[in-house]
């Protein structure tokens, strides 16, 4: 019992860099309120992201003495990867959408921003039904806030209200589905529920699984914008200012994949594998969801003449392809090559890419004039050669070229894919990494018309923006994963293979009280 | 300096004189810089490649059985890109920068040095627009084209396949013809559709090993070594298993090779591109990059999956190459548009390349190999001669010439110099490497192909061949003074000056040397084409044990 208490105690501790983050945010709102300001709340919220980096990297929780079935956090790798993702992936989108920030609204985006990396922070440490889908609603409810927050013409509302709609509605398929998971095993404990599992006491209830397990991908697959949950993207994209766009791009994919990987149990304290070996159908669905993705993702963006609504489609492409990787997770059998640590790898190149690419539209806008539409961009190589080549950059990483984060993510999860070893399996994901090649493809067409129109045409209305000192900052940080990532991958992939193994093995639940 | 740095300055220099060159102020600056800059990279590569040759003549004919039979490349350097988890205690495999030399590459990387210095000669007055830009772009294609040729890891070879695209598509698409954007649009897809699917074949035989051996590599000679290992042990659970594996991953590769080579129905692509390519863009995409297809043949399709390769590559393959050089040889016949002659006599001559890699025997691959350095001197000149007439009167239409040998005496001489070589004219380059394929072609030992079909088609198309290049001398530059409307105010259109001399000339030089003497290629190419000979014949010897059961 004094273990159980121990680990219980420990939550806080173990919740210490999100923490900081909360308590910055509180210090930006209340501040925020007296007296406005962009410069001083931004270098608050940028000492608020320091210091919880920093509790992350020189503050690591020893997990040894606590019992994985009671604790309500599980800091392992996993926990620690998506903390450090979170905080660097807030530093970049608060400088990339730091210039369209009006005066008197800075400090309270930049506190909603604090939350929400709190929350994503907390997802990657839930280890509690009931605390997942808490971090996920504290990632939710300040990005309504953050869509309402400009109030600027209709677009910008109907974003925030479909947004807010559809995220609500997402809410509560995932409760629903927690509640049937909590109903068939009696805990909500995630280690717990997968060691029931493990012990097949829920072999019985096979349908309630299933339905539950439904559920639960349908409220996270809106989260990564998989189809069929993909409608209020583009939409919303289009609707809202780039940096919101850019957040919505990158924040909730993040927070969807690791929270998949929790649920499904391939890291974690848990057994890992027993929600898929109770439902074969899961790994199947998964598989469906991966195809269909991908090519709805790519084929509808070939359509889109809109920068911010192709983005988005491609969102949903990439997607799919991450999404190889959950499905292809239970049948490898060296998992530390493709499958979970792939995505990980992937979630990191996307962010760069798209972040990236929200960013150069971000700086070619001004108050007067946002830029979205693809002929806005005609002949950029002439008038802003910097920016052009950075989202050059972005759009051949997007394609998969090598040199480019894209392709090493890409790779990875290509090797993921064809490395089952069982004859059946291997057959099945065999056609799948054919869907995925011909997606690149496809994917490949509509890139390289924006390259196209922005190096082989000329410009027709010359745009007014130049990029300032903050977008400077993130577009670099864009750029600067980007190709580190793509030429030379080693330091990240040992990080993120780490973080995707599952770090505590069976053995560890023997000292369950 | 070592033979392994050599190797990296080949590949730094272009890429160094391409930062400079982007960010010169003036066109002139940036041809300058860019002749630097490929003149040097001519001197390190002679200078990485002539002491080698000797090296690889000196070694034996053929692997000896304690041998692995694999690829043996001289020279190498590696270091991990991206490693993978491994099981403690074992080495880390990884995906790894692993480049050398050997008899199949040594060739082509000469070719690929020495024909960028014309590259950047034609195009010294006819780039003016964003010429800063241009030379750029020009050098940072030299840099993987001379890696896939370096590469044995067939992941970096995949690396450096994709990258030629980017520099390309920039070069068509702004310097191109009227049809620009869609000529590269077309090229970059096309291909790249291609080579993704080539990407998985890639990435499945290494995972094919991998559940087999237990070793995850990447490297083409330890894979070729590892496959080798366990076809011929020849245990038949393995050999279904192998021979499934080889399909699925020959037919994979087949899709991103045939597409760059361009075999028949996938070759759309090439005339569009090489039309409305500028003449430097055309130069090096039919004296380099159509290669990288049937390098990538050579170096890893046929030598990995040799079962594969022998029941459905020498077929499918050899079939499709017919098609492609009666095809391409009519409608070049067909063409009105000099340039567009070329760009299908290109498909038609590819189309003798592959025929020659899988006609699976020594003279066959040797005749492949051997084409392939002749076809990119003699297109590589096609091109360059089209690219300075073009300049000279803006038209490239057959019918508005006539008689240009009375004009231009000296381009007039290149051009017939350069289409007998084309053609194969005992004496000069052509004519070694289509007997060799002829012979090749003949002996061919395939289920499913017949020796005395290939032969004929072969002969036909050196017959077209013939055909239409001596018509397109016959209207343009024989007959009658008819001279395109050009500007009656300016000067005479005036003959080829040092600098045009200075771009033919080498390749003429070459083009008879190695008619005279082709002999080094051959040698210095000898243990790396027996070893693929080996492999092919044990994959003959299983076919014929499975025949005899």
């Amino acid at each position: 019992m004094d273990a159980s208490i121990a680990t219980l105690q420990s939550a806080f501790r173990q919740g210490a860099p999100e923490a900081v983050l909360i308590l910055t945010a509180f210090v930006v709102f209340l501040g925020g309120a007296f007296r406005p300001g962009k410069l001083v709340w931004g270098f608050v919220c940028l000492l608020g992201f320091v210091g919880a980096l920093l509790v992350v990297l020189w503050h690591p929780f020893d997990l040894s003495k606590c019992v994985p079935t009671v604790s309500v956090l599980w800091t392992d790798p996993l926990c620690h990867y998506t903390r450090i993702v979170a905080i660097v992936g807030g530093v970049v989108l608060l400088l990339a959408s730091w210039d369209e920030l009006p005066h008197t609204q800075a400090a309270d985006y930049f506190a909603c921003l604090l939350i929400l990396t709190a929350g994503v922070g907390l997802v990657g440490a839930a280890n509690e039904l009931v605390t997942m889908f808490l971090a996920l609603e504290l990632i939710s409810i300040p990005t309504y806030v953050m869509l309402y927050l400009p109030r600027t013409g209709r677009p910008a509302q109907e974003a925030a209200v479909k947004y807010f709609l559809l995220s609500i509605f997402s809410s509560a398929l995932l409760l629903f589905g927690f509640s049937y998971l909590y109903g068939v095993t009696g805990t909500t404990n995630i280690a717990a529920i997968h060691e029931a599992f493990a012990r097949r006491e829920v072999t019985m209830l096979p349908g309630l699984v299933m339905a539950g397990s439904l559920f639960v991908v349908a409220g996270l697959g809106f989260r990564i914008t998989a189809v069929p949950f993909h409608f209020y993207a583009p939409d919303v994209y289009q609707g809202t200012g780039n940096g919101p766009a850019a957040l919505l791009a990158f924040i909730p994919k993040v927070a969807g994949f690791v929270a998949f990987i929790r649920l499904l149990g391939f890291t974690g304290p848990g057994p890992v594998l027993s929600a898929i070996e109770v439902g074969v159908e899961m790994p199947l669905l998964l598989w469906i969801l991966a195809a269909i993705t991908m090519t709805i993702g790519n084929v509808l963006a070939v359509w889109q003449d809109d920068v911010k609504r192709m983005l988005a489609y491609s969102g949903v492409a990439h997607s799919g392809y991450m999404l190889l990787g959950l499905a292809v997770n239970p049948y490898l059998a060296d998992k530390a090559n493709g499958g979970v640590p792939a995505i990980l790898f992937y979630l990191i190149a996307y962010g760069a890419m798209t972040v990236g690419a929200f960013a150069v539209l971000q700086a070619l806008s001004t108050d007067n004039r946002a830029v979205s539409r693809n002929d806005d961009l005609a002949g950029l190589a002439e008038t802003h050669p910097g920016l052009a080549m950075a989202l050059a950059l972005f759009l051949f990483s997007m394609i998969g070229l090598p040199l480019t984060a894209g392709f090493a993510g890409k790779f990875q999860l290509f090797v993921g894919v064809l490395s089952t070893t069982a004859p059946a399996e291997s057959q099945m994901f065999r056609w799948l990494a054919l869907i995925a090649a011909v997606n690149a493809a496809i994917g490949a067409f509509y890139y390289l018309r924006l390259i196209g129109i922005m190096y082989l045409r000329t410009a027709i209305r010359p745009l007014p923006g130049r990029a300032g000192l903050t977008g400077v900052l993130a577009l670099a940080a864009c750029v600067g994963f980007t190709v580190w990532l793509g030429v030379y991958p080693a330091a990240v992939v040992k990080f993120t293979r780490n973080a995707g193994q599952a770090a505590y093995p069976v053995h560890h639940l023997a000292g369950r009280p | 300096m070592t033979p392994q740095m050599l190797i990296l300055a080949t590949l730094i220099v272009p890429l160094v004189g391409a930062a400079i060159a982007a960010v010169s102020r003036s066109t002139k600056a940036a041809r300058g810089i860019a002749l630097v800059a490929v003149l040097v990279n001519l001197a390190l590569t002679a200078w990485l490649v002539l002491p080698v040759i000797p090296e690889l003549i000196a070694r034996a004919p053929v692997p000896t059985d304690a041998e692995p039979l694999s690829f043996s490349p001289l020279h190498t350097l590696k270091f991990d890109l991206l490693p993978f988890a491994s099981e403690p205690g074992k080495p880390s495999p990884a995906l790894q920068f692993y480049v050398g030399l050997d008899g199949l590459n040594v060739w082509l990387v000469l070719l690929t040095s020495f024909l960028m210095v014309p590259a950047v000669l034609v195009s010294w007055t006819a780039i003016e627009d964003r010429g800063a830009e241009f030379y750029a772009w020009l050098l940072a294609l030299a840099m993987p084209m001379l890696g896939v040729f370096y590469a044995f890891d067939s992941i970096l070879f995949y690396v450096f396949f994709e990258l030629t695209l980017v520099p390309l598509y920039f070069m068509i698409g702004i310097w191109g013809g009227p049809m620009r954007r869609d000529a590269a649009r077309k090229f970059f897809l096309f291909t790249l559709a291609g080579g993704v699917i080539a990407l998985l074949g890639l990435i499945g035989i290494t995972i094919a090993v991998r559940n087999r051996t237990g070793e995850l590599t990447f490297a083409i000679p330890r894979l070729i070594e590892l496959v080798q290992q366990h076809l011929r042990a020849g245990d038949p659970t393995t050999m279904a298993y192998w021979k499934q594996a080889q399909w699925l991953v020959f037919l994979a590769l087949t899709a991103g090779f045939a597409v760059k080579v361009p075999l028949f129905p996938v070759h759309t692509w090439l005339p569009l591109a090489h039309v409305e390519a500028p003449t430097a863009g055309s130069v090096l995409l039919a004296g380099v990059l159509l290669k990288l297809g049937t390098y990538g043949f050579l170096r890893i399709a046929i030598p990995l999956c040799p079962d594969a390769a022998l029941a459905v590559g020498a077929p499918l393959l050899c079939t499709l190459a017919c098609i492609g050089i009666v095809y391409g040889a009519l409608c070049a016949f067909a063409q009105q548009d000099v340039k567009k002659l070329v760009a299908y006599s290109s498909v038609s001559h590819m189309g003798f390349c592959v025929l020659g890699l899988f006609a699976l025997n020594s003279a066959g691959i040797n005749g492949g190999l051997l084409q392939m350095v002749n076809h990119g001197l003699s297109t590589g000149g096609l091109f360059l001669l089209v690219g300075m007439l073009y300049e000279r009167y803006h038209t490239r239409m057959i019918p508005d010439y006539s008689g240009m040998a009375a004009r231009l005496k000296v381009l007039s001489v290149f051009m017939v110099f350069i289409c007998l070589s084309s053609v194969g004219m005992p004496g000069l380059n052509g004519f070694v490497g289509e007997m060799l394929i002829l012979a090749g072609a003949w002996s061919v030992q395939a289920p499913g192909v017949s020796g005395a079909w290939l032969a004929s088609v072969v002969c036909v198309g050196i017959f077209l061949g013939g055909w239409y290049l001596f018509t397109m001398l016959k209207r343009v530059f024989f007959g009658p003074l008819h001279e395109p409307h050009h500007d009656h105010h300016a000067p005479p259109v005036a003959d080829l000056n040092a600098r045009e001399l200075c771009a033919l000339v080498p390749i003429a030089i070459a083009c008879i040397v190695l008619g005279l003497w082709p002999q080094p290629i051959i040698d210095s190419a000898r243990r790396d084409v027996n070893t693929v000979v080996k492999i092919c014949d044990g994959a003959r010897d299983r076919a014929a044990v499975v025949k005899g059961e």
